[in-house]
């Protein structure tokens, strides 16, 4: 072992590897921070990039990439409540709260600190624990799966305190949306109304950009424009406003109190997001929204969620982020690809000429050891680089809205079609933001909405193949410990926390 | 003639004489305009088909003349791309690379306002073998085995594979509707997913492309049972065919690249000939080495032929199983 041990070292950190780590985590940050492009966009067309470079290069731009899209994300979930990426609505929840009441700066800070502590630590799970934490992910079937699936909605539907029924109505109609298009197991479609271009379903990016950010666009929009009415009709004195208009970036620091007050939080999503991301298929979004959850659950300031609470911050970032080393254990473990970003990986490895499974780190022991220690020291770059450019993107953050919003407009549009090629997205897009602005009128909560468009396709394949391999008999979703105790927790969880919350009233 | 010139003006020198003896291949016959070639492909960027078009897109240029661009549309499940590809101009420039599902399948079973006439094949990279596997402490681990477990019970047996109808999925239909047997078919979100669970033990058996588990089979931690091909796959060299257990089940999906039929004859012949010779420099046999991506490269005609060949053989099968009248 310790006789490769050295020439990766020798890899890992020559100068033009260490430059490739910080091109790549800038590109993540810079474009995650886009609402629409991800990191698994950038990686997906910089991937003939492994025919010409060195494999460590290559991997260090690939994971700069991923780990500074996968923190990139939360810029513009706290900027403009536009998640960046879909692992980042559940942080867009609280920390666009938090801008509002003008500490942006403190919730990218906090994004920031518990994005890195989740994914170093995911790291170091991959790397120790890879091969026993992989098998226990087998274990999870179709049965664990769709018991998995079913508590998170519950979690998360339960959540909105004061309107549980109409959390619950809100992940109904994010399921409902979830299944216009093919149906999965038998081909045929459904509620498409005949036409053509929704055979594929609504995609994932425009209906989450379009939700919670071109929504957000319409009304500041609709109010700006009140504003000025209101303004000519009373013929006001107009107030000469700064660029900046009245925010005080020397108020806005992370103080270590508040940093420490949300440890727990961040231990939360670590763990959830290390075990999640290990399941082969579960996501990054997924992850985030149950640690998300617990956070809420057990902590003491429960009732700040949603509010700009700092602690729902990072529950949901070190959520998606430490499901990103986690992510690969299935590819190293059994050349299993359980996520998106996990198969642009796999397809790197295959361009190099190695193929990903249990002999990849036999076979290629240098260069994997070398990734090893990549992806341990890219979050040190990620802590260092992206701490350097925070000031620059809050400061955009409090750039007045009349400058700020069509630029973001115009930057969802973009994302959106260069995300799929594809000009129905954006009419989805369109669309989306339009149901977004009637469900804000009327105070439902969009983040249901969102779990459950994200979780329904999974979840319905995971019953659907349930009761095709139990042959139809639905006591078969109950024949697996896991699940069981899947459901026993959740009922108890919600029996507990309802009649405790019936008690505080 | 060279004897007196320093290193570096040799260099230029070579360079120069190797761009006039090109330019003659290129420029005078070339069809082709400037603008980027695009290869669209209907599915996700970094699968087989994803990586196959890159090994073209990284050698041809030197051989057709413009940049070749790889652009991933999986939208619609593959019918965007494929829409796009027909609305484009009729120049060569747009061409899809594809298995036989978003063309042949979907010509047949969704609603389209184009005919597998409208298309026309290129060139053809590669067959792709599908495979049926399982995990080695199975019972199951021959075709015998498979044909009797299902004989003795039917439908008892719990077969994971990719999206229905799909090139791995069509191939256990047909064997069902040749020998009769019933599988308990699970549609899962990929290969991927349809591994996790044979690996698991949530399900008997599955079906993949040899590349995907050549180097777990030679480990032994995977068993693939049978291959529904005429001849075996060479990355599979010990695992039978379906023919030769006696079942005469033959299904090998190609990936080819199509352009549209109003494409001009000679822009087709131009883009097979510089394919063909792109494919078959040192460069791109190193690269196809290296990703497993098996390419044997089947000029235009002949794959017309397999392209008719197959139009035929999944429009019995979807006959035959009511999909389709």
């Amino acid at each position: 072992m310790l006789e490769s041990f050295i020439p990766a070292l020798y890899l890992a950190f020559s100068p033009e590897v260490i430059l490739y780590v910080a091109i790549g985590v800038f590109m993540g940050v810079t474009l995650g921070a886009i609402p629409g492009l991800s990191g698994d966009m950038a990686i997906a067309i910089l991937l003939p990039i492994v025919f010409f470079l060195e494999p460590a290069a290559a991997l260090g731009l690939l994971t700069g990439i991923y780990k500074g899209g996968m923190f990139g994300g939360s810029i513009s979930a706290i900027s403009f409540g536009v998640p960046g990426t879909p692992g980042s609505a559940a942080t867009a929840i609280d920390g666009y709260q938090a801008k509002l009441k003008g500490y942006p700066n403190k919730a990218l800070m906090t994004a920031l600190y518990s994005s890195v502590i989740g994914d170093t630590t995911s790291d170091f799970v991959l790397i120790f624990l890879a091969l026993p934490l992989a098998i226990v992910a087998l274990t999870f079937g179709p049965i664990e799966f769709f018991a998995l699936y079913a508590f998170s909605l519950l979690l998360i539907s339960a959540l909105t305190k004061g309107k549980v029924a109409k959390g619950v109505a809100m992940a109904a109609l994010g399921i409902l949306l979830a299944m216009i298009g093919r149906d999965p197991m038998g081909g045929s479609l459904r509620l498409t109304f005949g036409i053509p271009e929704l055979a594929g379903g609504l995609a994932l990016i425009p209906v989450l950009v379009g939700i919670f950010a071109v929504s957000e666009l319409i009304i500041q929009l609709s109010k700006a424009w009140m504003d000025r009415v209101t303004r000519i009709i009373d013929d006001t004195k107009q107030k000469a406003d700064s660029l900046l208009g009245d925010y005080d970036a020397s108020k806005d620091k992370l103080t270590f109190r508040e940093f420490r007050a949300t440890m727990k939080a961040t231990w939360i999503g670590t763990t959830m997001g290390t075990l999640i991301g290990a399941l082969p298929g579960a996501g990054s979004s997924l992850a985030a929204f149950i640690s998300y959850g617990l956070a809420q659950r057990f902590s003491s300031n429960g009732k700040e969620f949603g509010k700009g609470s700092l602690e729902g911050v990072a529950a949901a970032e070190a959520g998606n982020s430490a499901t990103s080393g986690s992510t690969l254990i299935p590819l190293f473990a059994f050349g299993i690809p359980g996520s998106a970003t996990a198969a642009l990986f796999g397809a790197a490895f295959i361009l190099m000429g190695m193929t990903p499974g249990p002999r990849l780190i036999y076979d290629h022991t240098e260069v994997i050891y070398a990734l090893f220690l990549i992806l341990i020291y890219a979050n040190l770059i990620n802590l260092g680089l992206s701490q350097f450019l925070l000031p620059f993107y809050s400061k955009i953050a409090m750039i007045k809205s009349r400058i700020l919003l069509p630029i973001v407009c115009v930057l969802a549009i973009l994302g959106t079609f260069a995300a799929g090629n594809s000009v129905i997205d954006v009419w989805v897009l369109l669309f989306a933001g339009l149901l977004g602005v009637v469900l804000r009128v009327y105070n439902f909560p969009l983040a249901p909405l969102i779990l459950g468009f994200i979780v329904a396709p999974g979840a319905e394949r995971a019953l659907r193949q349930s009761l095709l391999i139990g042959r139809g008999d639905w006591m078969h979703l109950l024949s697996s410990p896991i699940a069981i105790g899947l459901y026993t927790v959740a009922a108890i969880m919600i029996l507990t926390f309802t009649l405790v919350l019936r008690e505080k009233k | 003639m060279f004897h007196n010139i320093p290193t570096r003006k040799r260099a230029v020198a070579t360079a120069v004489a190797a761009m006039v003896a090109i330019a003659p291949t290129l420029g005078a016959a070339s069809p082709l305009s400037n603008d980027p070639l695009r290869l669209v492909i209907p599915f996700g960027p970094g699968g087989g088909s994803d990586i196959t078009a890159r090994v073209l897109s990284a050698t041809a240029p030197e051989f057709c003349g413009p940049r070749i661009d790889v652009v991933s549309m999986s939208g619609a499940a593959g019918l965007e791309a494929v829409n796009f590809v027909r609305n484009a101009e009729p120049n060569g420039h747009t061409l899809l690379v594809t298995d036989y599902g978003p063309i042949v399948t979907s010509g047949y079973v969704d609603d389209v306002d184009w005919s597998h006439d409208d298309w026309q094949p290129v060139m053809n990279f590669t067959e792709w073998l599908p495979t049926v596997y399982t995990r080695p402490d199975h019972p199951i681990q021959t075709i015998e085995d498979w044909v009797a477990a299902a004989e003795a019970d039917p439908g008892s047996i719990t077969f994971g594979h990719a999206s229905p109808l799909g090139i791995v999925h069509l191939p256990l239909v047909l064997f069902e509707s040749a020998t009769g047997l019933e599988n308990i078919h699970v549609p899962t979100s990929g290969g991927g997913e349809t591994r996790s669970l044979i690996m698991g033990g949530h399900i008997d058996l599955g079906m993949t492309l040899p590349a995907s588990i050549a180097s777990e089979v030679a480990a032994g931690e995977l068993t693939a049972l049978g291959v529904f091909a005429a001849e075996r796959s060479a990355a599979l060299p010990d695992t039978p065919t379906f023919r030769e257990a006696g079942y005469d089940v033959v299904l090998p999906a190609w990936l080819m690249i199509i352009a549209t039929s109003d494409v001009p004859a000679e822009t087709v012949e131009f883009l097979q000939d510089c394919f063909m010779e792109a494919l078959a420099s040192p460069t791109a046999v190193a690269m196809s080495n290296r990703v497993n991506a098996g390419i044997e490269p089947m000029n235009s005609e002949d794959s017309t032929v397999l392209y008719q060949a197959t139009v035929e053989s999944i429009g019995n099968i979807l006959r035959d199983i009511g999909e389709i009248d």
